[in-house]
């Protein structure tokens, strides 16, 4: 889960969950599968990097992020 | 001009953060304007190319910066409306795709959306060199070649490309789209759009625009550009677009995920040939200094030392400019005043035309240090950063982060700031935004607080001589508005516009030095068109509230005046200067208790009198009444009015002397002194809250498309004002005992 990473962890993302418009335009901006997504600052909104560029992303949009290898 | 109709529009497109503006502004110079467009209410930015003599037929257009065309904001559809030429008036003849090499991927999403569409393209590609640094090559020819449209490496800063991304716009409109290599969409997405493409009448004669068409509204339920694609289609149209979803989501595919899926794998690939990666891992320095910035509360101490240096800024270093404006109105109106005849005429071009639009004028300094200061931190890259550290307090009144530069915007003047809510994504935040930035103190107030304040609050040290009383106070009428807005935008998130805000969504520039250039340019289009509203709005209303004051003049008044003056005694060859001076001074007397007792009689005086028993439990006279009444339209002509009503001539400010001691000798007919400390406060606070601007009122119109908006703002503001400010004279009275 992306609300459970902690700075400095990466991931690749597996799948982007949920109501459509906002799971299009997470998609849209590079949240697909296979991206490889690294945790800056933990938090709502957290801020993420995403193949280069910095994303900060609210609380509603971090719950769609799916990761391939969920760590447990 | 030789060619007045340019023959050929092009815009430029790209995400946000590319260098697009700085580089439109490169290619025009500053010979742009705000493009208008009937119905359109996004701000886009037009210009004519400046390259060579055969460029004056090019129009370019700066459309609003986005990652997708799946069109969410008013800006987004804009661009979505613009793509698809979906407006005859506004018809493409090519664009150029503006597209960031340090972060190829997620730009070549956009790019790949417009190839779809068979339009005439060339590419431009920024940020070469902050590719370089981060170990990424970029090889345009190659990328030429795998998109099939020509792409040119530009630097906006330093003019690399420039020439030659000139001569290739040229070239555009003849360019053929048969090159144009797009993804194609997965199987059973392309049957489905095969199926719907011929409905899309709209698009009758464009086979890849039909294509695209129903592609995205299969691809998008739900969003402004559904919207816009099946807009004036028959409902069966709608019905199909809706079976095509099902058949998809039966095959188990994902509506949302599929068209990045596919996109993404094209450019993947793409990528893979054009660019070279050496393994360069350093830490970057703009990480570093988020690390401190971005910090959720030790962030907010560099957030919040920003924004004291910008207040500071706004109102010190404006202060010798606006008193070189001040001072060549005041000249001016002294210069048409010796040549006017004495009469109406004289009076409106003096009261009416000059005070009035100087009174605005004199804003011009704070305004552009304050869209100076914005302009530079947005440039940065610092503004999404402070968007990011202020969204998890705005999220608890139900706002979000991006309310944030609308809210900065308002205190300097709630118009800009109304008009860039544009960038927000839905209506009832956008809506609840615009509700509220009339609250933030914006300039025109100072001049009232500054008025009353240095007139009528004691100038004592307070907390150990830490502060002054005079600047505490200041200080909270400046905090009364953004605090009242708290529990007004909380009231209205859970009453009329009551619905989940998006959550933030942004993306965080690379910190870089600002483009002098491109700051400059903002600031001159942005005071260029506060110019223009002072021009026509604010004259307009000056010179109604003028008429009102001025008309009907009983001829009695003037000839109980003349009494008085011929009743003085007559100057002799003789007179010792003293003797002159004294006689000037009783002529100016009697003149301006003329001009005062005209006043009474005015549409606006009797109005004043109608009002008085309204205002009365607030603690003001009906002069007080009156210059606040007449202040509705535009709040900045109290101090002319109060001036004007307190028996002075109109050239009055709020430092002037004369005004302040007009104001601490006016008293009831009881003798009672009517400026009393709560009196005072009263009157500040009132005007701290109430919502005295038609050009505000006039940008919700404009920008919410109905007269209830505006209506609301006006109504629960002014209600409120009178509230406040009958509390405040209540509590003050108790307080200090009406002393």
């Amino acid at each position: 889960m992306l609300t459970t990473m902690k700075t400095g962890e990466s991931n690749t993302i597996g799948l982007v969950v949920g109501e459509c418009a906002a799971a299009k335009r997470l998609s849209d901006m590079g949240f697909v599968r296979g991206a490889r997504l690294t945790m800056i600052r933990p938090g709502a909104p957290c801020i993420v990097r995403v193949d280069g560029s910095l994303l900060a992303l609210g609380g509603a949009y971090q719950n769609r992020i799916r990761f391939e290898h969920p760590v447990v | 001009m030789l060619h007045p109709t340019p023959t050929v529009r092009l815009a430029l497109i790209g995400n946000p953060n590319t260098g697009k503006t700085t580089l439109f502004n490169a290619c025009t110079g500053m010979r742009q304007r705000s493009a208008n467009y009937p119905g359109v209410t996004v701000e886009i930015h037009s210009g004519r190319l400046q390259k060579g003599p055969q460029s004056r037929h090019i129009e370019l257009l700066d459309l609003p910066g986005s990652y997708t065309l799946s069109a969410r904001s008013a800006d987004e559809a804009f661009v979505l409306e613009a793509m698809l030429s979906i407006r005859p008036e506004l018809r493409l003849d090519g664009v150029i795709c503006v597209v960031d090499a340090s972060n190829l991927a997620r730009n070549l999403f956009l790019v790949s959306q417009v190839l779809d569409l068979h339009i005439p393209t060339v590419v431009a590609l920024t940020m070469v060199d902050v590719a370089k640094c981060s170990g990424a090559a970029v090889n345009a020819s190659a990328l030429s070649r795998e998109l099939g449209v020509p792409v040119i490496e530009v630097n906006p800063r330093t003019g690399l490309g420039l020439d030659q991304l000139a001569t290739a716009m040229l070239e555009l409109p003849t360019q053929s789209t048969d090159s144009h290599a797009a993804p194609a969409p997965p199987l059973q997405l392309g049957l489905q759009a095969q199926r719907l493409a011929s409905m899309f009448v709209q698009f009758e004669g464009r086979p890849a625009m039909q294509r695209a068409a129903a592609v995205h509204s299969i691809l998008n339920p739900d969003t402004a550009m559904e919207r816009l694609l099946l807009d004036g289609l028959d409902e069966s149209v709608r019905t199909a677009v809706v079976l095509s979803r099902s058949c998809l989501t039966d095959a188990d595919l994902s509506i949302s995920s599929m068209e990045a899926a596919y996109r993404y794998a094209w450019i993947d690939r793409i990528v893979a040939r054009v660019l070279a990666r050496t393994p360069k891992q350093r830490k970057s320095r703009s990480e570093a200094v988020d690390r401190l910035l971005t910090h959720p509360i030790l962030g907010l101490i560099p957030l919040t030392v920003l924004m004291a240096v910008c207040f500071q800024a706004v109102f010190s270093w404006s202060a010798p400019f606006m008193d070189v404006i001040d001072g060549s109105i005041a000249g001016l109106g002294n210069f048409l005043g010796r040549f006017l005849p004495q009469g109406a005429l004289r009076s409106l071009a003096v009261d009416g035309a000059v005070a009035g639009v100087g009174a605005v004028l004199v804003f011009l300094p704070q305004i552009i240090v304050l869209f100076f200061f914005i302009a530079v931190i947005e440039d940065c890259g610092y503004l999404a950063r402070a968007v990011v550290l202020l969204d998890r307090w705005m999220e608890r009144i139900g706002l979000s982060g991006r309310a944030f530069l609308p809210l900065l915007s308002s205190f300097a003047c709630a118009v800009p700031g109304i008009l860039s809510t544009r960038v927000m994504e839905t209506r009832r935040d956008r809506l609840v935004t615009m509700l509220i930035a009339p609250l933030m103190s914006c300039s025109a107030r100072l001049p009232v607080y500054v008025l009353f304040i240095s007139a009528f609050v004691p100038d004592r040290r307070i907390l150990g001589g830490l502060f002054s009383l005079q600047g505490a106070t200041l200080w909270a009428m400046y905090s009364i508005g953004a605090v009242v807005a708290i529990p007004v935008a909380w009231l209205l998130k859970r009453t009329m516009l009551r619905g989940e805000s998006p959550s933030l969504l942004l993306e965080l520039p690379t910190y870089k030095w600002p483009s002098l250039r491109t700051i400059l340019v903002r600031v001159y289009l942005q005071g260029r068109e506060f110019i223009t509203s002072a021009g026509t709005v604010i004259f307009a209303v000056t010179v109604l509230i003028w008429a009102l004051g001025y008309y009907p003049r009983p001829a009695s008044v003037g000839v109980e005046f003349d009494r008085q003056r011929s009743a003085l005694p007559a100057l002799s060859h003789a007179s010792t200067p003293v003797e002159i001076q004294l006689r000037d001074a009783q002529i100016a007397a009697i003149s301006a208790h003329e001009s005062g007792a005209y006043l009474r009689q005015s549409f606006l005086g009797r109005f004043g009198g109608w009002v008085e028993p309204l205002v009365k439990p607030l603690g003001w006279d009906w002069r007080i009444g009156t210059a606040v009444i007449a202040s509705f339209p535009a709040r900045e002509v109290v101090i002319a009015t109060m001036g004007t009503i307190y028996n002075l001539g109109a050239e009055t400010d709020a430092t002037s002397d004369s005004l302040r001691s007009a104001l601490q000798a006016a008293s009831w007919p009881d003798g009672k002194k009517i400026f009393t400390l709560p009196v005072a406060l009263s009157v500040m606070v009132f005007f701290a809250l109430c919502c005295q601007c038609g050009a505000t009122l006039a940008a919700i119109y404009r920008e919410s498309g109905s007269w209830i908006w505006p209506a609301l703002t006006f109504t629960y503001m002014t209600t409120l004002a009178y509230v406040a400010a009958w509390a405040t004279y209540e509590t003050g009275l108790w307080l200090l005992g009406g002393a």
